[in-house]
């Protein structure tokens, strides 16, 4: 494209985003809506995401110990489970090693345990298992071996609920694109109608402009840059508000949450999201203008 | 320059604009395109600036055949031609210069060229000093005027006008066509459609006269100016 027409609908795109502006937040207010039910979703999905594979790396079973338990009984206890093919290494966390732990874990709020004895948590073996034994059947057969050893109270292992926390990232993911599709139509509907309107308050100008000769591409042209403005402003808009919204929840998440899930563990977007987001925003902008503009220019046989 | 050959245009669901029609125009001519209301003079304009689609026949411009063109083709069609309305069709919200420069620049010319050769052609036609009024602060013919500088603004070669004196006084209508005319004088193509017998008596020129849709007379004429 020439010089010429760059700068004419340049012109034309501010001068219509002034005449027009209340019509142009709205869009882009609307917009901003969607991409950031749109993002919320992909955030929470993308941290449980990272949760869940954090787990899965270091997949274990708590076996928690009678109290009467000598230190030769312990000792040929973890000797034979470190016998088992599917361990890869046992840990023996003492009481006050689980009671030291578990303070910890509380910070701010372990004034709770006052008064409370120090040796009310059984003490328990951490086992690791080998990669090639960190499934749920590996860990239940484990499970099963270890309740019947003497020694050995409760036996547990995360893998179960790891295994349901999946399933509730599946279903965010679903949720996730059935949602956004429906916000998706509904927000292109909502460009068009402003394109619409853009139209409607040109129209006389737009038609002296087709019987003077104007290329069809000079005419649509602001109408498609209008759409993608509203577009982009919507995301980073979206963006934004989330960036906000996670700072806001990050610093809120509940002690008894943070053991399970450590401040530092929840991220925000990474660049690829936050790009795809960006550009969903473009893509609703000009889809939304383009189609608008394809059933106008039709109307008048262009 | 224009070549229609056995144009029909028949609007649904069956009202016959336009049957069979044949006329030729050549290049530098000034023709009136004459007949009472409804006898399709509009629809033949149209035709001409693809506004309207033939339903049957052939239409030459220039040496092309604008029967078929696309988007684009239509486009460039209308860049050759100049447009007058009886309703003049300017932007309110525009000032004069922007009127007439605006059908420059969407054609591609520099903004300050098209506003340098759109000064020049309303101090042309006597608007110099009104160059900056918008249009509900101009006469009717000066309004007429400033539609008649944006149909020249990209040099067209053939100028179609719809009853162009329609909305004005006879003083004003007079001045029109003497500013059509001086255009034709330079070469132009000029086409005129209007129902108005008192012009044709007195500018004697080419009228084709066209009567329900069909083409009842054409006196091609010397054109000798009459009594004005």
């Amino acid at each position: 494209m020439r010089l010429a027409p760059i700068s004419f609908v340049s012109r034309r795109v501010l001068k219509s985003l002034k005449e027009l502006l209340w019509t142009h937040v709205l869009t882009a207010g609307t917009m901003t809506m969607t991409l950031f039910i749109f993002g919320g979703f992909l955030l929470i999905q993308e941290n449980l995401h990272g949760l869940l594979r954090g787990w899965g790396s270091q997949v274990q079973v708590f076996a928690y110990l009678e109290s009467e338990l000598s230190s030769e009984a312990l000792d040929a206890l973890i000797k034979r489970v470190r016998s088992y093919p599917e361990v890869e290494s046992v840990g023996y966390v003492s009481k006050a090693e689980a009671w030291e732990k578990f303070r910890r874990s509380l910070g701010a709020q372990s004034g709770v345990l006052e008064g409370l004895k120090a040796d009310i948590l059984p003490a328990s073996l951490e086992i690791t298992l080998t990669a090639s034994h960190r499934s749920r059947v590996a860990a239940e057969g484990l499970a099963q071996r270890l309740r019947a050893a003497q020694g050995i109270g409760e036996v547990e292992y995360p893998e179960e609920w790891v295994e349901k926390l999946g399933l509730l990232v599946l279903g965010i993911q679903w949720t996730k694109w059935v949602l956004g599709g429906f916000l998706f139509v509904a927000t292109l509907l909502i460009v068009g109608s402003t394109v619409r309107l853009a139209f409607l308050a040109r129209e006389d100008e737009i038609e002296i402009m087709q019987l003077v000769g104007a290329p069809a591409r000079l005419i649509k042209a602001p109408f498609v840059i209008e759409g993608m403005v509203q577009g982009v402003v919507g995301a980073s808009l979206a963006l934004f508000g989330l960036w906000l919204v996670f700072l806001l929840l990050r610093e809120r998440i509940p002690p008894s949450l943070a053991i399970f899930v450590p401040g530092d563990a929840v991220r925000f977007l990474d660049l690829r999201s936050a790009v795809v987001l960006l550009l969903l925003g473009l893509a609703m902008g000009t889809g939304g203008s383009l189609f608008a503009l394809r059933k106008f220019l039709k109307r008048w046989g262009r | 320059m224009v070549r229609l050959f056995r144009v029909s245009k028949i609007y649904p669901p069956n009202y016959p604009a336009l049957v069979d029609v044949h006329l030729q125009i050549d290049k530098g001519e000034f023709v009136f395109l004459s007949g009472p209301s409804g006898a399709g003079k509009t629809t033949l304009l149209k035709l001409l600036f693809r506004q309207e689609e033939a339903t049957e026949g052939q239409i030459i411009v220039n040496g092309r055949n604008i029967t078929r063109l696309n988007g684009a083709g239509v486009a460039g069609l209308r860049q050759e031609l100049g447009l007058v309305f009886q309703e003049f069709r300017l932007l309110p919200s525009l000032t004069a210069l922007e009127n007439v420069a605006l059908a420059a620049e969407v054609v591609g010319t520099p903004r300050r060229e098209s506003r340098r050769k759109a000064f020049n052609l309303l101090r042309e036609l006597g608007l110099k000093d009104k160059h900056d009024c918008k249009p509900p602060a101009l006469s009717g013919g000066e309004q007429q005027r400033v539609a008649i500088a944006r149909a020249l603004v990209n040099d067209p070669i053939l100028v179609l006008a719809d009853e162009p004196t329609g909305n004005l006084d006879a003083e004003m209508a007079e001045e029109t066509m003497r500013l059509l005319l001086r255009i034709h004088e330079r070469g132009t193509t000029v086409l005129i459609a209007t129902h108005d017998t008192g012009l044709l008596e007195r500018f004697s020129y080419r009228v084709v006269y066209l009567q329900r849709g069909r083409l009842m007379g054409d006196s091609k004429q010397p054109c000798e100016e009459g009594s004005v």
